[in-house]
């Protein structure tokens, strides 16, 4: 079964943090307070999107063909997530502040 | 099912949304000139008695398409956050227009008298099947409105309740322009 990374909190909706991280070889644990990357907190569809997009070098049009899509419906898919990127970019930014 | 009813741009848009469309057009153009119909507006069907000539079939469905084509394209260049392609509005908007084939064939089951002058005339042309086949009609034209939204939505990226607004305006300023230009039209062959 694959397990998907929680990155909202179930109690106040909130973005989750990292609070500690283990070798799975050793078990040593790293504690401290860690951002996730921007990407663990796209859905698993999205995220195999940004990875098909990457290895099509980044062509709409291969894309498009690859999922059997129309090429505006993949472009609107991208814009949605770098509309997604940039908002969770701000969000992150004013969280800092 | 009902998203290759209602939004098949999902799946094709561009040059083949063209392609289809036209081919889909012309067809409809040759049924209309057999079924007297008319396409005198970006919304307009209508059925006639006299037969006009066949490049006016061909010319009208044209004209409303490069109508709406550009006022839908200049909403989405106004309106839009994405980079829009201009082959992707006019391919989807002529594909929209194919519920329009349906609507010329019904004109086979519609008789529309040469002449209405009388209140006798009119009562005499509203049948039962004349009613029943305009609902019909209809129902292709709210269909055909539903596509042109999603063609709209899907080639300029725009979503929610201020995209309805913007396209409902398109709708109105493409429909005055067509009227326009028929009316002009109209002057110039009489």
């Amino acid at each position: 079964m694959q397990k998907n990374l929680p990155h909202i909190c179930p109690s106040c909706s909130s973005v989750l943090m990292v609070k500690s991280l283990v070798c799975e070889h050793c078990q040593t644990e790293v504690s401290g307070l860690f951002s996730m990357p921007i990407l663990a907190g796209f859905t698993a569809k999205e995220q195999d999107f940004i990875i098909e997009f990457v290895k099509s070098s980044g062509s709409l049009k291969v894309m498009a063909q690859k999922l059997g899509l129309s090429y505006p419906t993949v472009r609107n898919l991208l814009d949605d997530l770098i509309q997604k990127i940039e908002t969770t970019q701000a969000n992150s930014k004013t969280n800092l502040k | 099912m009902k998203k290759w009813l209602f939004n098949p741009f999902t799946y094709i848009a561009g040059a083949q949304a063209l392609a289809i469309g036209w081919g889909i057009m012309i067809v409809t153009s040759i049924i209309c000139f057999f079924t007297k119909t008319h396409f005198d507006g970006v919304l307009d069907l209508h059925y006639s008695a006299n037969q006009a000539p066949f490049w006016m079939h061909l010319v009208e469905p044209l004209i409303d398409w490069v109508i709406l084509t550009i006022t839908i394209y200049g909403a989405g260049l106004a309106f839009s956050k994405s980079s829009i392609r201009m082959i992707d509005v006019a391919g989807t908007i002529s594909l929209a227009r194919w519920p329009m084939l349906f609507a010329a064939l019904i004109g086979f089951f519609i008789h529309v008298p040469a002449k209405m002058q009388t209140l006798q005339d009119i009562q005499n042309a509203f049948t039962a099947s004349m009613i029943f086949f305009s609902i019909l009609e209809l129902v292709f034209n709210i269909w055909m409105v539903a596509l042109f939204y999603n063609a709209f939505s899907v080639s300029c990226n725009l979503k929610g309740s201020k995209s309805a607004w913007i396209f409902v305006a398109a709708i109105i300023l493409s429909e005055i322009f067509s009227k326009t230009i028929y009316f002009l039209l109209s002057k110039q062959l009489n």
